[in-house]
């Protein structure tokens, strides 16, 4: 396999409160090749948006890395100074943020946003910004005309695919995406999913995906990591983990969402609510709201066993994984 | 248009909240502007009782302005609504309107704002508890304060908690819990599980489902995501840039849309247990609709459009047990189907 685009080894983020630590990463490990849709689905609270600020290292206090390696293109980005990661940024990777509706600046016109990112970066012929945002503006499907709007005149999808637009200016080879979706309704949402999916075959950029709706990412992602209060609970390929999730609780998200043809049938969800993390349960984390749960559980916290092409962390696994290894 | 409620919409007497031609417009700019913002238009509704009615729609479908039409919040530009027979327009003393409003309750949308935060959870249904049933002693009150907080799934210990302790599932119960404290016939619930993590929704959404089984309440369930819709509804009304596109029951509807709008909205439900080989490629929105011509408001997104389209405003007709507002449908039924056309314009 070829070098990695991103390798996250052994991550740990934590959260200094006053009373206590809260480890909102705990020992995360993940790649990404370039050109590669990796989805990331976890409730809220899961900690996955903690993992994508520590990757992309917009952490502020009292938010701060603890642990573990991001390499990037052969960067260690933890160890990169801040102005080194100010020119790799937008140019080399680039986030578009969950709440990216309200991340554009209202005071400013689009072209205007789009070319205070541009000149930071060293472009500074007028004419090559206009072109430059005028095409990426075109590849989102927004008008170019749209330049001149404000944020205000643009409705909650098409303010999203400017945000994706400026995200793509400098057609950087990693996109993070922070929900990007959730704020959307239903058909601006798969609108905007086969676009990124579009754009992402045909620029070859590599896609980070967040989402705590497994069905978004369903048609779109080549792997799936499901993450359950601050760990990897089950790593796999798309088609694997909607065709036979490992995990009880992948089960309990695929189980989640009414389905729209076949008969109607009765959804469990998941019951109870996430851990806190400043005091996460003992042995496996996931055990009070499992309806696997066995005598062990409480007791013995699970590694995360390869099993079936698969990564997962559950004791139900670690027999079938003893005899693999 | 009593005459065209066809099989879908309830005659009088048995509905319980009815609306007829039901129609909001909202200036725009200045108090002379003569520019108007048709948010609502000529839309019918009726809900039954211990009935689940989902209306669903997109962002700017003008389905909130609807709820709002019914809570009150608005009056209509015209149209009646009717509760129980009485016509809304008729209550005006303040008796009257404490009737109506413990009879309708709502529910919103976030559950992270609708809260006052330095107030504890039971604030909210302690002063229903006074406002509409002042028959209560404290006691009864506590009594039916942890009554209804059980009865959406939440220990009574709960009541103590500020919004800040609870997550945004109990919150949204607790908005429920709020609205039953009331002890109302129909509760308005707007888009009360869009802010929720998808592993939450099922259990909000079962709970609804109990509370007309034990409470006795109808709901209207405003959404935007038509699978959830099936989940609970008895019936669906679908709505798009302030018309009502399609209605009947749940399963009819869904299982066969005959409005190409449902159809766009039932191709863009993403649902991992199945494989499709394309999705529908629309990327457009529902027009701001701003002093409108006639003609069907989804001409511009739709694959099957005619000239008709753009000449009359279709009106729902009835169409087997359902009500469909689309020229092409009512001529020729078999010549919309099953999301062809929308995979066929992917294609192009």
């Amino acid at each position: 396999m070829a070098e990695p685009l991103l390798e996250v080894s052994d991550l740990m983020v934590d959260y200094l409160a006053d009373r206590a630590t809260v480890r909102a990463v705990n020992h995360v490990s993940f790649s990404v090749q370039p050109g590669e849709f990796l989805g990331i689905v976890g409730e809220s609270g899961c900690g996955k948006s903690t993992l994508l600020f520590a990757v992309a290292q917009l952490l502020s206090p009292p938010g701060e890395i603890s642990g573990g390696k991001v390499t990037f293109r052969g960067n260690d980005m933890v160890r990169l100074s801040a102005d080194a990661l100010r020119h790799m940024r937008w140019r080399d990777y680039s986030v578009v943020m969950q709440s990216a509706m309200n991340s554009l600046n209202p005071m400013k016109s689009i072209g205007a946003q789009f070319k205070d990112t541009l000149q930071a970066h060293g472009k500074s012929s007028a004419q090559e910004i206009r072109a430059r945002s005028a095409e990426v503006l075109s590849l989102v499907g927004i008008d170019a005309a749209h330049l001149q709007s404000y944020p205000h005149q643009l409705s909650g999808g098409m303010r999203q695919r400017a945000m994706i637009a400026m995200a793509l200016l400098f057609t950087p080879q990693l996109v993070i995406m922070d929900e990007p979706t959730s704020a959307l309704d239903v058909v601006a949402q798969q609108s905007l999913m086969s676009k990124v999916k579009d754009l992402q075959q045909r620029l070859g950029f590599a896609v980070v995906f967040v989402t705590h709706d497994m069905s978004v990412v369903s048609r779109y992602s080549d792997r799936v990591m499901v993450m359950y209060a601050g760990q990897v609970a089950e790593a796999a390929g798309t088609d694997a983990i909607f065709e036979r999730p490992l995990h009880p609780y992948s089960r309990g998200l695929m189980d989640s969402f009414p389905s729209i043809r076949g008969p109607r049938r009765s959804l469990s969800g998941i019951p109870g609510s996430p851990p806190n993390l400043a005091r996460p349960p003992s042995g496996c984390r996931f055990h009070p709201r499992c309806p696997e749960v066995m005598a062990t559980c409480p007791t013995t916290e699970p590694e995360l066993y390869n099993v079936r092409g698969a990564r997962v962390r559950c004791l139900l696994y670690a027999e079938e994984a003893d005899h693999a290894g | 248009m009593a005459g065209q409620a066809g099989n879908s919409v309830a005659p009088a007497g048995e509905a319980l909240l009815r609306a007829t031609n039901l129609t909001r417009h909202f200036r725009l700019g200045g108090m002379f502007s003569k520019r108007m913002l048709h948010a609502v238009d000529d839309f019918d509704l009726a809900i039954k009782e211990r009935e689940i009615v989902a209306l669903v729609g997109e962002s700017g479908s003008g389905k909130s302005t609807v709820a709002r039409l019914l809570a009150r919040v608005y009056s209509p530009t015209r149209g009646e609504i009717y509760f129980r027979d009485r016509a809304l327009k008729s209550l005006r003393s303040r008796k009257d309107m404490l009737w109506y409003r413990g009879e309708v309750a709502m529910v919103f949308q976030d559950p992270y704002s609708a809260f006052n935060p330095v107030f504890r959870v039971s604030h909210g249904v302690m002063r229903n508890l006074v406002l509409h049933r002042p028959e209560l002693d404290r006691h009864q009150r506590r009594e039916e304060a942890k009554r209804v907080f059980e009865s959406v799934g939440l220990s009574a210990e709960m009541l103590k908690k500020f919004p800040h302790e609870m997550s945004g599932g109990e919150r949204q119960r607790v908005g429920f819990a709020q609205a039953l404290a009331v002890r109302p016939k129909l509760i308005l619930a707007d888009e009360p599980v869009s802010m929720l993590d998808v592993s939450i929704r099922a259990g909000v959404l079962n709970m609804m489902a109990n509370l007309r089984e034990q409470e006795g309440v109808s709901i209207l369930y405003i959404t935007h995501d038509i699978a959830s819709a099936r989940y609970v509804a008895d019936r669906v009304v679908v709505m798009y840039a302030g018309h009502l596109v399609e209605t009947g029951a749940t399963e009819d509807v869904l299982q066969e849309p005959k409005h190409p709008y449902t159809q766009l909205l039932l191709s863009a439900v993403a649902d991992p247990r199945e494989k499709l080989a394309s999705i529908a490629a629309d990327s457009g929105e529902p027009p701001k609709v701003i002093d409108p011509s006639e003609g069907c408001r989804f001409r511009w997104r739709c694959p099957y459009a005619i000239e008709k389209c753009a000449e009359v405003t279709p009106r729902p007709e009835p169409l087997g047990s359902r009500l469909v507002a689309c020229h092409v449908a009512i001529a020729d039924p078999e010549r919309v189907t099953n999301s062809a056309g929308w995979t066929s314009m992917t294609k192009s």
